[in-house]
């Protein structure tokens, strides 16, 4: 994609915009994520509702960009790589809205969390948060430069995020069974690592979009149903 | 080159040759033809006028002799054209002649003359006629015949002449077309190879050539190119590495973004810090270089009012980099105007403040404790504690402690404040280690045998002496060695030693104490960097011991090293520079 240029230059600064504006709502995102863990460790609520508040950023981001690839399916007509490049380009934004979703959610729960005394150090969930950032990261890195082993890669850290999550929930449940005290509290840590692990879902679905784009085959439900 | 040009000559040659020939045999073969007809025809006509003399009879008998003589056939025919006597022929076999041109020539001029195709002999011939003048009228005539063998074979000696003399002039003008095409070839070639180097970039030197025609003009107009490419390549490249020698030595970086917003330019310093995170930035977006939201923001905040914006980033995320940026244009030509970013490494700026604050911060905490303490007892003695000389004996033990603290505090403060300004003034002299020791375990002793520790002195005695200040020495080993029994438990040990190594005396302290975290090494010189923070401080500790150590080392030209193992121990190994005998 980087080497061919259309004959139009116009047009190969649109679809250069679609990939700086995904990259950017994809920072956007990964630094939300961030930013709610780090609320989380630091106990720290005025970031818990920066993030909340910055999600609006991310809405209107994705409608944009949204508008912008629907112009474009409009007036160019785009074909081929350039159709796939767009359609992905749709879904994706959709799915980095949902992150963003995601991390307010998180954001939420820490406040709920930032009432009470800190039940436990975290260890897993911060491990989990470099992690799933770097799944954004390199999902849409592969988006970018259309790399395949990246985006089969995003799709097997999702596993990672996955056996984290079974090791987060079993921790909790020990907590639980101990100290009816602590429910509360470890519903609450447990909501923030299951949505963390539905970032990674989003990450690899962007993943599989990648490969969609990159061969034109749909690899979407072959992988997923393995892993359930 | 030099072929092509040869044949060219060459056949030019050739073809003017050939024209000349071609042009020169139209004219010359009829006039040879002509002559030589002209010639045998008066020839014949000569010998028919002797024939002619004689009666008719002589005729007859003459005849045959005039005809082995001049190799001519003669034919008598009379009046009516009858023929009645033939060198070559039998009379009875030929038939009436009178019709024939050169007859009918004859009888209306007096000669005739006729060229044709002799059926009887086969080969062209050449006919001439006169009448007999017998009794003044015309009794017959006389026709003598010649073939023209000898005019085709005069032409063709003189065609083969020519065409040898073409052949001559062929080979001649092969040879002249060798040698003019050499020369005009060689100036030439000699230009086509020099071009052929400049094209393969190898714009040096000039060429020299020997001719003085146009050869020469295009020789002297190319060097003069040459030199004129040469200098504008020195001056390119010489402004080039102006640039990137200006580039280099700033320590800002500088990125330089295209019409299309992508990455044309980034200077050393600048890819010498992203390269490690960010790999090569050439030839992407801003944005999909460094995927930094603030640092896309601001570009996007100066694209749209482009008056020069600057703001503060932090690239990278596991050890990240703090960078002021601003951003300008960059006016080049209409359509080629260009963004410049200007990177300014605030990291250690930043640091350097935060530290400033942090000490700021840790100097009011530290003060404020044993102040709050103190306050704190006196209200209580003043609302009445007073009165109970057991208790406000107890509480002025309590507020003279704190207010040592506070002392002790504001002295260390000051002393490394005053190493800091370069306010202390060193009176250098050699120091006896074991002197120095030796004066300073009485001052830790006491506290050493409260917990039961053993202090094992293993100096030896012939320590070489150091250049030192002594009483800042002093203060170095007793916080040193405070700190050791400090954190060492009940009935442990401290040993104290000394060595050679590396142009140092190496003085080691070594306890059997908890040990410190490898991470924490690091910061043990920070002022008021406590391992375990609420241990210290119910020690006595002011935070500030290492860090005046650490000072004063370094003001000795020495060093301060620090290995420890968690639950093991902790070695503090100083280093004096060794005196130069």
């Amino acid at each position: 994609m980087e080497e061919k240029r259309h004959t139009s230059l116009h047009y190969d600064k649109e679809l250069q915009a679609i990939k700086d504006g995904l990259i950017f709502l994809g920072a956007l995102t990964e630094k939300a994520i961030q930013q709610a863990m780090t609320a989380l460790a630091q106990r720290n609520s005025d970031l818990a509702r920066q993030v909340i508040q910055e999600d609006d950023e991310i809405d209107r981001l994705d409608t944009e960009l949204e508008e912008r690839c629907i112009k474009i399916l409009a007036l160019r007509q785009p074909a081929a790589i350039d159709l796939r490049f767009i359609t992905t380009a749709i879904k994706i934004t959709g799915h980095l809205e949902r992150i963003g979703d995601m991390a307010v959610n998180i954001a939420e729960k820490v406040l709920q969390l930032n009432d009470e005394p800190q039940l436990k150090p975290y260890i897993d969930l911060p491990r989990m948060t470099d992690r799933v950032g770097a799944m954004i990261r390199d999902s849409l890195d592969s988006f970018i430069r259309g790399d395949l082993a990246l985006a089969e890669n995003v799709r097997q850290t999702e596993q990672v995020i996955d056996d984290l999550n079974e090791q987060i929930f079993r921790e909790l449940l020990t907590f639980m069974m101990e100290d009816s005290k602590s429910i509360r509290r470890s519903l609450l840590i447990m909501q923030v690592s299951k949505n963390m692990e539905r970032i990674a879902d989003h990450a690899k679905g962007i993943a599989d979009m990648v490969t969609y784009m990159v061969t034109g085959e749909s690899v979407r439900h072959q992988t997923s149903s393995l892993h359930e | 080159m030099k072929r092509s040009l040869f044949l060219k000559i060459f056949f030019s040659y050739l073809v003017i040759l050939f024209c000349s020939f071609f042009i020169l045999n139209i004219f010359i073969k009829d006039e040879i033809r002509e002559v030589m007809t002209g010639k045998i025809e008066a020839e014949l006509l000569t010998e028919a006028e002797l024939i002619d003399l004689g009666s008719a009879r002589a005729m007859s008998e003459q005849m045959s002799q005039i005809a082995k003589i001049s190799g001519a056939r003669v034919t008598l025919v009379d009046a009516k054209g009858q023929v009645f006597a033939d060198s070559e022929k039998d009379i009875a076999k030929l038939e009436n002649h009178f019709h024939r041109p050169e007859i009918q020539e004859a009888r209306l001029k007096g000669k005739g003359r006729s060229t044709r195709f002799s059926q009887s002999l086969g080969v062209e011939m050449l006919y001439v006629a006169i009448p007999i003048k017998d009794r003044k009228q015309a009794a017959g005539y006389v026709r003598l015949a010649r073939p023209l063998h000898d005019v085709q074979k005069m032409i063709d000696t003189v065609y083969s002449s020519i065409f040898l003399t073409m052949m001559i002039v062929s080979v001649v003008s092969l040879i002249v077309a060798l040698f003019i095409s050499y020369k005009l070839a060689r100036p030439i070639r000699m230009l086509e190879h020099f071009t052929e180097r400049l094209r393969q970039g190898e714009p040096r030197g000039s060429i020299l050539l020997k001719t003085s025609d146009e050869t020469k003009t295009l020789a002297d107009n190319i060097n003069y190119l040459v030199e004129e490419l040469q200098s504008k390549i020195r001056l390119a490249n010489e402004e080039k590495s102006k640039l990137m020698t200006a580039l280099t030595s700033i320590n800002e970086g500088v990125l330089i973004l295209n019409t299309e917003g992508k990455i044309e330019l980034v200077s050393p310093s600048l890819a010498h810090i992203v390269a490690d995170q960010f790999g090569d930035v050439g030839g992407k977006t801003l944005m999909e270089a460094f995927r930094n939201v603030e640092l896309q923001r601001l570009y996007q905040r100066f694209k749209h009012s482009p008056e020069t914006a600057a703001g503060e980033i932090t690239l990278g995320s596991p050890d990240p980099v703090i960078m002021n940026v601003s951003f300008s244009e960059v006016h080049g030509y209409p359509g080629e105007e260009k963004d410049m970013i200007v990177f300014h490494d605030v990291t250690r700026l930043k640091k350097l403040e935060r530290i400033r604050t942090d000490f700021v911060a840790n100097v009011t905490h530290e003060i404020r404790t044993p102040l709050t303490a103190v306050i704190g007892y006196l209200e209580t003695l003043q609302s009445g504690a007073l009165e109970n000389t057991e208790d406000a004996r107890r509480f002025i033990d309590i507020i003279l402690k704190q207010a040592r603290r506070l002392n002790r505090l504001v002295e260390d403060l000051m002393t490394i404040s005053k190493i800091e300004l370069g306010e202390i003034h060193f009176r250098f002299e050699d120091v006896s280690l074991p002197d120095v020791i030796a004066g300073v375990l009485p001052l830790v002793e006491a506290k050493a045998q409260a917990k039961k520790i053993r202090i094992e002195n293993g100096l030896p005695e012939k320590t070489p002496p150091v250049s030192a200040d002594r009483d800042r020495l002093s203060q170095v080993f007793v916080n040193v060695l405070d700190n050791a029994v400090k954190f060492t438990p009940e009935s442990g040990r401290v040993t104290i030693d000394a060595e050679e190594k590396d142009g140092y005396v190496v003085a080691t302290i070594e306890d059997t104490g908890a040990g410190i975290p490898r991470e924490e090494i690091q910061r043990l010189g920070e002022r008021f960097y406590r391992v375990d923070k609420t241990r210290s401080r119910e020690l006595g500790g002011t935070g500030l011991g290492l860090s005046i150590v650490k000072h004063l080392m370094l003001a000795h030209g020495g060093k301060m090293e620090i290995e420890s193992q968690l639950g093991r121990g902790t070695k503090v190994s100083l280093f004096f520079p060794m005196r130069k005998r």
